[in-house]
């Protein structure tokens, strides 16, 4: 299987890039493709504190001194999928729950109660538990007391996507894992998501489905992270040239450990991941970047304001969990475990104001 | 019969075809578009298309511009 | 290789004809600029004023295609009749959609040039509309079928240049189709500045009709685009000094 011509990042993978390169890099006026990919390179690594400079200012510059703060929600853990790396593949012995509906709205009561206006739902693969309607209900229910919804969940259809977007659901994240066919491919091991171009090209039916923001990324970890953050580049201009009046976001996940015991094969550090979001935040100055709490506290402090202007926290990444006690096993282990409070007196002290809501809902028409 | 030619009113003289109205005007027919009551009238028509008394024509050429 | 609609062009100058003091002028800064489109205007025919006809001395020019432009048109109805009469008048199926309905300032009316480029381009035209340096209105013309966009540097005649500069470089950035900027030069230098910058042409008239010798103009307009397509890949050295911070943004990188 190969990937398309606009996709493919090989063009780069076989150039050396050296340290004139990767200045010359740093300076660029219109940073392009090219950009990104010396600034990836292993040459760029002993340039992260320019790097990271010219990424606090261009963060400063589109962002302000501002983080913007969501929380994740867990709907349903039931999955039928075979992600050889996630705690909820269907051959991994863990309890399985979906929240009924009076269950969510305890937990989206609970949420709002923190102060979050904006939301994550997820659930895994479509499942008699968690298929379109519930996801549906779901949305209708989150979209009365938050501002953003955002749905990462199974790939759909044009016309769901629509039914979602109609529901109250103001955006969609989904990760391709990776950009790599043959580690895609083996990673996958069974299940609708071994379908590498369904998945693809879900981002763009939500987009035409009146989705107003995708979010993108690639598991680190899984495959080469040059390839894949090249790739990811790509799809994203690809979609910011196509659905010009949509938004953009990139998070940049790393495989973490989980109760399974998954081991990467191509194993991301932290100075590594902190290279490849300066790189993003230098060529991309005004797509928001997002760190999840998959991070520890000492990086996430690190990195709030120096290129990420977007992250999670008091998360739970088992389902629920917010209003009741959450089920025993998460989708994977959460390293930054602080509450909402601690974190912004964290980001006060740094001198970077945690934001809830950007922009309101009340004039949106929806059902 | 009498037309409104580029918004002076002069008197045709000739059969009344656009083609005939051209030539008393001295327009060299390719450099030339023309308009009768407003609409376009494409110059393969020029040698049928009959014009009537009151028309109101602009024929139009091509002058330097940016 | 410049593509406008399907039709490719070598040179990324492209000429306006009007304000020359004479045909003959005009005719030499033409093929003095080795362009290969020159804008014109569509006018009343007049018996007493033969100079001004330009059909003639253009159709002697080898390699030069005629894109009739719409100035005069006050909206979107005049403009279409105004691209209609010049596709028959020149056979030329590009149109340059030009509505100023100002006459000081002549800045373009971007919601009849919107309404006129979408019908225009679903008549089979070549669509290059004029427009102020607007990313959004770029997008929405391109979505309707526009070959290319063409926004101002600055208003035309001002000779102020690249005063839109940062608005170009946010069109050029998500455009999926040529961007020519058009009004506003007045030095080949700064022709050269919009094409490295990432323009793919320029559309040259005052600069070169009110200049000292209009054909010495065009020669170094055309010397200046090529240079700065030239530069552009060669690829510019680095822009700005690396600041670096006293205390170490990554020291909690270990």
């Amino acid at each position: 299987m190969n990937l398309p011509a606009w996709l493919n990042p090989e063009p780069w993978l076989n150039r050396t890039f050296t340290a004139a390169d990767v200045q010359h890099a740093l300076g660029a006026e219109s940073p392009d493709e090219e950009t990104l990919a010396a600034l990836l390179s292993p040459a760029a690594a002993d340039f992260l504190e320019p790097m990271a400079a010219r990424a606090q200012a261009l963060t400063r510059r589109h962002f302000g001194r501002t983080i913007q703060l969501y929380v994740p929600l867990y709907l349903s853990s039931w999955c039928s999928g075979g992600c050889a790396y996630c705690g909820f593949a269907s051959d991994r012995q863990t309890d399985r729950h979906a929240l009924e509906f009076d269950a969510v709205e305890k937990e989206l009561v609970a949420i709002k109660a923190m102060g979050f206006e904006e939301i994550l739902l997820l659930t895994g693969e479509r499942s008699h538990k968690a298929n379109l309607d519930y996801l549906r209900e779901c949305v209708k229910l989150a979209a009365r007391k938050f501002h953003n919804v955002t749905i990462e969940v199974f790939p759909m259809s044009g016309n769901e996507y629509a039914q979602l977007a109609e529901a109250g659901a103001t955006g969609v994240t989904l990760y391709q894992e990776t950009y790599h066919p043959e580690t895609y491919d083996r990673m996958h091991r069974w299940g609708p998501k071994k379908d590498f171009f369904q998945r693809l090209e879900a981002p763009e039916r939500a987009l035409a489905g009146g989705l107003r923001f995708a979010g993108l990324g690639a598991l680190l970890g899984l495959a080469d992270p040059r390839h894949d953050m090249l790739a990811l580049y790509r799809h994203a201009r690809h979609l910011q040239k196509t659905y010009w009046q949509t938004g953009l976001t990139i998070s940049f996940p790393r495989i973490r450990t989980e109760a399974g015991g998954f081991v990467p094969p191509h194993p991301v550090d932290e100075k590594m991941l902190a290279q490849i979001i300066f790189a993003f935040r230098i060529v991309l100055p005004d797509v928001p970047l997002v760190l999840s709490t998959r991070e520890n506290a000492a990086f996430r402090d690190g990195m709030a304001g120096l290129g990420i202007n977007k992250m999670s926290i008091a998360s739970k990444t088992t389902v629920g969990g917010y209003g009741d006690r959450g089920s025993e096993e998460g989708q994977f282990d959460v390293s930054d475990t602080r509450g909402l409070d601690e974190f912004c007196a964290m980001l006060r002290s740094k001198e970077l104001e945690p934001v809830f809501k950007n922009w309101d809902g009340v004039y949106r028409l929806t059902a | 019969m009498f037309l409104t030619v580029n918004g002076n009113k002069i008197e045709h003289l000739g059969d009344g075809t656009v083609s005939a109205l051209l030539a008393e005007l001295g327009a060299t027919p390719e450099h030339t578009a023309l308009t009768v009551n407003g609409d376009l009238v494409f110059s393969k028509h020029w040698k049928i298309f009959k014009l009537n008394d009151g028309d109101t024509i602009e024929v139009l050429t091509f002058v330097g511009g940016g | 290789m410049l593509k406008l609609g399907n039709v490719e062009f070598k040179s990324r100058l492209i000429l306006g004809t009007g304000k020359f003091s004479d045909t003959a002028t005009m005719i030499a800064a033409i093929e003095a600029s080795g362009t290969e489109l020159v804008t014109v205007a569509l006018r009343r025919f007049n018996r007493d004023k033969p100079s001004d006809d330009l059909c003639a001395p253009l159709a002697k020019l080898k390699g030069v295609k005629l894109m009739p432009n719409t100035s005069g048109a006050m909206n979107a109805k005049e403009a279409v009749r105004a691209a209609q009469l010049g596709r028959e008048l020149s056979g030329s199926p590009f149109v340059k959609v030009e509505i100023h309905p100002n006459p000081h300032h002549l800045m373009p009316d971007a919601i009849e040039t919107y309404l006129a480029a979408k019908e225009l381009a679903a008549d089979g035209f070549i669509v290059l509309p004029y427009i102020p340096a607007d990313p959004v209105l770029a997008k929405k013309l391109e979505d309707v079928g526009c070959a290319a966009v063409m926004p101002l540097g600055a208003a035309i005649g001002s000779g102020s240049g690249l005063s839109t500069a940062e608005m170009i470089k946010l069109i050029i950035r998500d455009s999926n189709i040529p961007v020519i900027v058009d009004a506003g030069l007045r030095a080949p230098s700064e022709a050269a500045r919009a094409i490295e910058m990432g323009c793919d042409a320029v559309l040259v008239n005052s600069a070169i009709a009110a200049a000292k010798d209009p054909v010495a103009m065009a020669k170094a307009f055309a010397l200046g685009v090529k240079t700065g397509y030239a530069a552009r890949q060669a690829g510019l050295m680095p822009k700005s000094d690396i600041a670096v911070a006293t205390s170490p943004l990554t020291s909690f990188l270990k």
